[in-house]
């Protein structure tokens, strides 16, 4: 009898537990990404994760917690594919050579800094955090989720891509200082762009050597060599920045060259050869198309920017996403996707730019970037469209959890 | 007799006629009048750069002859109003500090784009005044978007004479000191103007001059727009950059015929401003996030909201660049944080045309005003939304089908030739 | 003339002999006794008393052997609170520019002991704020900075009675040079990961990874320098890593990694408090010591106690605050079986208060090191205080 009353007892105390996982969440309209908008959606989310997202009759679990959000809106929580705002500039570029792949941009991260926080309120969930754009060769990214402050930092994926910058930018400061002594660590190619260009052949020529010697000899690791070998392999993305029409050309070059397939950060003039970068398969992400002012240390390299890109590149068939890059006028991310629409996308195309196409960029999406079951309950709730610019999200949850911030 | 009859038919006739060609009917748009209801199905006569009337379609007769401009579908609204601007100033201040006689009119440029911005923005009446870098900046005037020369675009002159208690170089305190100094120069140098012509005046009463010698020295010249302002014949707009300030500004407020232009740090003088009775000009960050020392906390702050919250009427001002300066985004900044969608479109049209003393003339759509209006794709306050006319005075100076640069950032080039495949490496 | 060799002068000659050894006995042996006598922070005598011989303590209390008692001479506080002198667990005197070398960030070898000047009046003055012990460190200017040492106030010159102490590394700002490698934390980071992975492994022949290899056996302590979050969580990820339980010398945002710290067995030293700090920072040592993490306080000297009571006020217990001057930095030093606390055994270093170590009212009578009287309020001093 006793052992019964225990087991009851027991099983209550499991019912309760179950019943504090169980949410179902009825709004106006969910963007799922990945397809249309469901209108008087029901999103049903257990443990944490997606447990079902369908229309109003969607089935509801036994024990949910119903919350009926009225005219709001869910999307997936916002995925960022080029954070490049935590940690000081000196941080996240490592200037004592000009190619350092085994650089870790999640030795340089710090999960409380504002600017997190402030890109969680907007709606970000997952971002990629890299290293800067002041080495030719600048490091690993580390994709990671927006957590609550006291909870540690969730790792989405590691050492998942890696940087390499075209341009005017890796070869600022590269000169012998006046009057001053030859041995400065700035002293030394690269000083223009035949500079930049040919670190990255060096560096990939050394890898391939790298390679075949170790598979022959056993030799010890490199680190930085190990890190340009996998990129070869096609092991990590490898992300080129580049702004200028003969940059982006360049960077294309070099992938065909070494055999890897690039990413094009920035990619402000990819409109003029979206057919050729269809062809490559180079996904480009385009940062911050609400700016009127092309930024980068370097300057704009002579890029000219324009509002036609992102329509440019859906019509030619080449992958992108929206991001806010390294322009520190960026909007917060959603924002920046409603200047795409304006722009010209679709809604739809402009939420898949900053949720399932980044998420897939990355190799996160069977966790995050869309809302369908089995995936990470990631998601914002929001006043009214994303879309509309009086738009403001209400609430964030990452796995599920509401962050009160 | 018959014959000035007929004359004056003829003339009738003719004036009519002439009337018809400068008489416009804007209709079939959702008309925002703002100062009234709005409108479904609307219909706006404009006669002699004058609207005439404004109302429902079934209420307003359209001439078969008439100029008439189709709005169906779209969204008709009074253009905006921008009470404090820099915009298309080669150079916005001046090296010295103290130049309350230079004009804007000489240093505004017609073809700045900038102008081209206003029109593709629905901007339609715009006060351009000397920058804040400047003690006594110079005088202001009120343009509208368009015309080839400043008098073609002049609405009012002599508008204002700008200040600022933007620390130079030195500080805050050193501003305000520099300010009180400014003025009481003017105010001695009235004084001792009126001195000496009483002077002049008690001698030649006592018949010491020689009958020939009269008073005929005048205000000089250089000073006489600091003289206006001190004998409150001339408005000032002054730039108060911190809530440091207000305090001041609000003393000077006391003597002086003022306009306020505050910067972004006006969070904590709100209640302050409420006492100055008059809306103020925001400057044109009305988003920012400050952060608390103690507990490295942020928090965003709109400044338009605060200043609703405190009961301050406001006008909006816009960027140089960027999102903040579209209309539609400082509206939508505001809105977002929680001011009345109301109150944010009167920032950008009643308001700030009472501030300039042109209320009768712009900032709605009513009898009387001017034919400012701008036709709108579709709601204001949307980001698809675009300018597709704007009509100023009754005349239309701008059509989105044929900006050309509208089109070059829009519309995508054509793809380039396709280059032969790249056959060695070596460098391009 | 010669002395007669008679019996009793060789009586006399004896009992003389035997006086003058036992005067000279009771003259090295010094009865110290005051009204609370602090051993440790846990062990408090009333009216207690220990034993000085030869600069060290040799008994305490009851133990002090009743025949020692009685030659020795007495030095007495009657209202006084004898106290362990103060022991500073990290700093650089004054001296980091010399203490360290610019050219490379990797000087494992380099010792604090070698670059330091001890005739500083930095040195001379310790005595006089109660401190009579201070660790030694090469400068943060290095990743690998080299290996700390224990320096002692002793008049004219200091003491270095160990030279080979604590491997100390730096992931702070200044240890990221733009002019050298690294010049960024990723840099930092991977450079203290390569060299603890290059130390594990047996067949590498630097011998300039030894203290590392001490290090991760548990034979040397590590201390490391990091201020930031991301700085301490490089840090705390590196020694745990290789196995190592750091102590962790500035710790700034401490508060926001409680749980990394715990987690890695850390301890740590705190700088300098100031009543102008943010509440966090001062809160800071209450939180370490509910969380069970041990700290020391170190910084300025002449600030000691005022970071010491300043922890007090807002939430640490006084016997917490006395370790973090004492027993604790000892401990992190390795030298707790001579210095931080007065036990039999020990060095007799201790200060002697007027009131609680603690309490910022109290007054600093006397400080002695190895025995030996360093600083002692003057007299004329104390009579013009009075009036």
């Amino acid at each position: 009898m006793k052992a019964h009353t225990i087991a009851c007892v027991l099983a209550l105390a499991a019912a309760v537990a179950a019943q504090d996982e169980i949410h179902a969440y009825k709004a106006a309209r969910i963007w799922p990404a990945g397809g249309s908008p469901v209108e008087q959606g029901v999103l049903v989310v257990v443990g944490g994760k997606v447990a079902a997202i369908g229309g109003a009759d969607t089935a509801i679990p036994e024990g949910a917690k119903v919350h009926d959000l009225g005219s709001a809106v869910i999307t997936p929580g916002l995925v960022d594919a080029s954070w490049q705002r935590t940690g000081s500039p000196e941080d996240r570029n490592e200037q004592s050579s000009e190619v350092t792949p085994h650089m870790r941009a999640i030795d340089a991260w710090d999960p409380l800094d504002p600017q997190v926080v402030r890109a969680r309120k907007g709606g970000v969930t997952t971002l990629h955090h890299t290293p800067g754009n002041r080495a030719v060769i600048g490091g690993l990214g580390v994709v990671v989720k927006t957590t609550p402050a006291s909870a540690p930092t969730t790792l989405l994926k590691d050492d998942v891509s890696l940087r390499i910058t075209m341009g005017a930018e890796p070869s600022m400061g590269n000169r012998a200082i006046r009057g001053g002594s030859v041995d400065s660590i700035y002293y030394r190619r690269p000083t223009t762009r035949m500079g930049v260009v040919w670190e990255v052949r060096r560096a990939f020529s050394k890898a391939q050597d790298y390679q075949q010697r170790t598979i022959a000899e056993g030799s010890p690791a490199d680190p930085a060599m190990e890190v340009l070998v996998r990129a070869l392999q096609g092991k990590v993305t490898v992300i080129t920045t580049a702004r200028a029409e003969q940059d982006i050309r360049t960077a294309l070059r070099l992938a065909d060259e070494f055999g890897y397939k690039t990413a094009i950060d920035e990619g402000v003039e990819s409109h003029v050869m979206a057919e050729e970068l269809a062809a490559a398969g180079a996904t480009v992400m385009v940062g911050a198309p609400s700016a009127d002012r092309v930024s980068g240390a370097g300057g704009s390299d002579g890029a000219e920017p324009r509002w036609s890109t992102l329509s440019r590149l859906a019509t030619a068939g080449v992958p992108f996403v929206v991001t806010t890059g390294g322009n520190a006028a960026a909007l917060p991310l959603a924002q920046e996707a409603m200047f795409a629409v304006r722009f010209g996308l679709t809604p739809e195309l402009a939420l898949d730019a900053v949720t399932l196409r980044p998420a897939r960029l990355l190799g996160v999406d069977d966790r995050v970037g869309s809302l369908a079951p089995g995936k990470d309950a990631d998601f914002v709730i929001w006043s009214t469209d994303p879309f509309d610019p009086t738009a403001v999200a209400t609430a964030v949850h990452v796995n599920g959890t509401r962050i009160q911030d | 007799m018959n014959k000035h009859l007929i004359g004056a038919a003829i003339a009738a006739a003719l004036s009519l006629s002439l009337a018809a060609q400068d008489t416009v009917f804007v209709k079939g748009g959702k008309v925002v009048t703002v100062s009234g209801p709005v409108i479904e199905n609307g219909v706006v006569a404009i006669a002699n750069g004058r609207i005439t009337k404004v109302g429902p379609a079934d209420q307003v007769e359209v001439p078969w002859d008439a100029q008439v401009i189709d709005a169906t579908g779209k969204v008709v609204m009074p253009t905006w109003v921008l009470a404090h601007s820099q915009g298309s100033l080669r150079s916005a201040n001046e090296n010295m500090q103290n130049v309350p006689y230079v004009s804007v009119a000489d240093a505004i440029d017609p073809s700045s784009t900038f102008f081209e911005d206003c029109l593709r923005n629905g901007v339609g009446t715009i006060h351009i005044l000397p920058g804040n870098a400047t003690l006594l900046g110079g005088i202001g005037m009120i343009v509208r978007p368009a015309g080839r020369t400043v008098e073609d675009m002049a609405v009012r002159t002599r508008t204002g004479l700008k200040l600022s208690l933007q620390a130079q170089g030195g500080a805050r305190l050193q501003q305000v000191r520099r300010m009180r100094r400014a003025l009481e120069e003017i105010r001695e140098y009235l004084a001792d103007f009126d001195r000496r012509k009483a002077e002049f005046d008690k001698e030649k009463a006592a018949g010491a001059i020689p009958a020939d010698k009269q008073w005929t020295e005048e205000y000089d010249r250089l000073k006489k727009p600091g003289i206006d302002l001190v004998q409150k014949k001339l408005k000032g707009w002054m730039y108060v950059p911190s809530s440091a300030e207000v305090d001041e500004a609000l003393r000077l407020a006391e003597e002086l015929e003022l306009a306020i232009v505050v910067g972004q740090d006006v969070e904590k003088a709100a209640s302050k401003l409420a006492r100055f009775k008059a809306p103020v000009v925001l400057d044109e960050n009305l988003e920012y996030w400050t952060r608390d020392e103690e507990t490295e906390a942020e928090r965003k702050v709109c400044t338009a909201k605060v200043l609703a919250d405190a009961g301050v009427g406001f006008a909006l001002s816009l960027g140089a660049g960027g999102p903040t300066s579209y209309p539609w985004w400082q509206l939508a900044t505001c809105v977002r944080n929680g001011v009345d969608r109301k109150v944010a479109i009167e920032s950008l049209t009643t308001v700030p045309a009472q501030m300039l003393g042109i209320g009768d003339d712009v900032g709605s759509i009513s009898e009387g005003k001017f034919g400012n209006l701008q036709i709108l794709s579709g709601d204001p306050l949307a980001a698809t939304t675009w300018v597709e006319t704007v009509l100023l005075e009754g005349k239309v100076a701008y059509e989105r089908s044929k900006d050309q640069r509208l089109q070059y950032l829009l519309k995508a080039p054509e793809p380039a030739p396709a280059k032969p495949a790249n056959t060695g490496n070596g460098g391009d | 003339m010669s002395i007669p060799m008679t019996s009793s002068f060789r009586i006399l000659a004896a009992a003389l002999a035997a006086a003058l050894i036992a005067s000279q006995a009771s003259a090295q042996d010094v009865l110290v006794r005051a009204a609370k006598l602090v051993v440790s922070p846990d062990l408090v005598l009333e009216n207690g008393e220990l034993l000085v011989r030869s600069g060290k303590v040799a008994y305490v209390g009851s133990e002090i052997p009743a025949e020692a008692r009685q030659r020795a001479t007495k030095r007495e506080w009657p209202t006084a609170t004898i106290a362990p002198g103060a022991v500073v667990a990290f700093g650089w005197l004054g001296q980091e520019e010399a203490l360290g070398e610019r050219a490379t960030a990797f000087t494992p070898e380099l010792r604090a002991a070698d670059g330091f000047d001890g005739t500083t009046e930095a040195v001379r003055k310790l005595p006089a704020e109660g401190v009579t012990a201070y660790g030694l460190a090469p400068s943060s200017r290095n990743v690998v900075a080299g290996i700390g040492a224990l320096v002692k106030p002793a008049g004219e010159f200091a003491r270095i009675p160990a030279d080979d102490l604590f491997l100390h590394l730096s992931v702070v700002k200044q240890a990221r040079d733009q002019e050298r490698w690294p010049t960024s934390i990723m840099g930092a980071a991977d450079l203290l990961r390569t060299t603890f992975k290059a130390a594990a492994n047996p067949v590498s022949g630097d011998t300039r990874l030894r203290p590392f290899r001490e290090a991760m056996q548990g034979q040397r302590q590590v201390f490391v320098h990091a201020n930031t979050l991301n700085e301490l969580t490089v840090a705390l990820d590196a020694c745990t890593q290789a196995g190592i339980a750091p102590v962790v010398v500035g710790a700034g945002d401490a508060a926001k990694c409680i749980d990394q710290l715990k987690a890695a067995r850390a301890r740590v030293v705190l700088g300098t408090a100031s009543p102008d700090a943010k509440v966090a920072q001062l809160e800071l040592p209450a939180k370490l010591e509910a969380a069970g993490i041990p700290f020391a306080i170190a910084g300025e000297p002449s600030t000691l106690r005022w970071s010491a009571a300043l922890a007090v006020r807002h939430g640490a217990t006084r016997r917490t605050a006395l370790s973090a001057l004492t027993r604790v930095p000892a401990e992190m030093l390795g030298m707790q079986d001579r210095i931080g606390s007065l036990r039999a055994g020990c060095d007799a270093d201790f200060a002697v208060w007027s009131g609680d170590p603690v309490e910022l009212t109290s007054e600093l009578l006397a400080v002695y090191v190895d025995g030996e009287e360093r600083h002692v309020k003057d007299a004329a001093q104390a009579a013009k205080e009075k009036n």
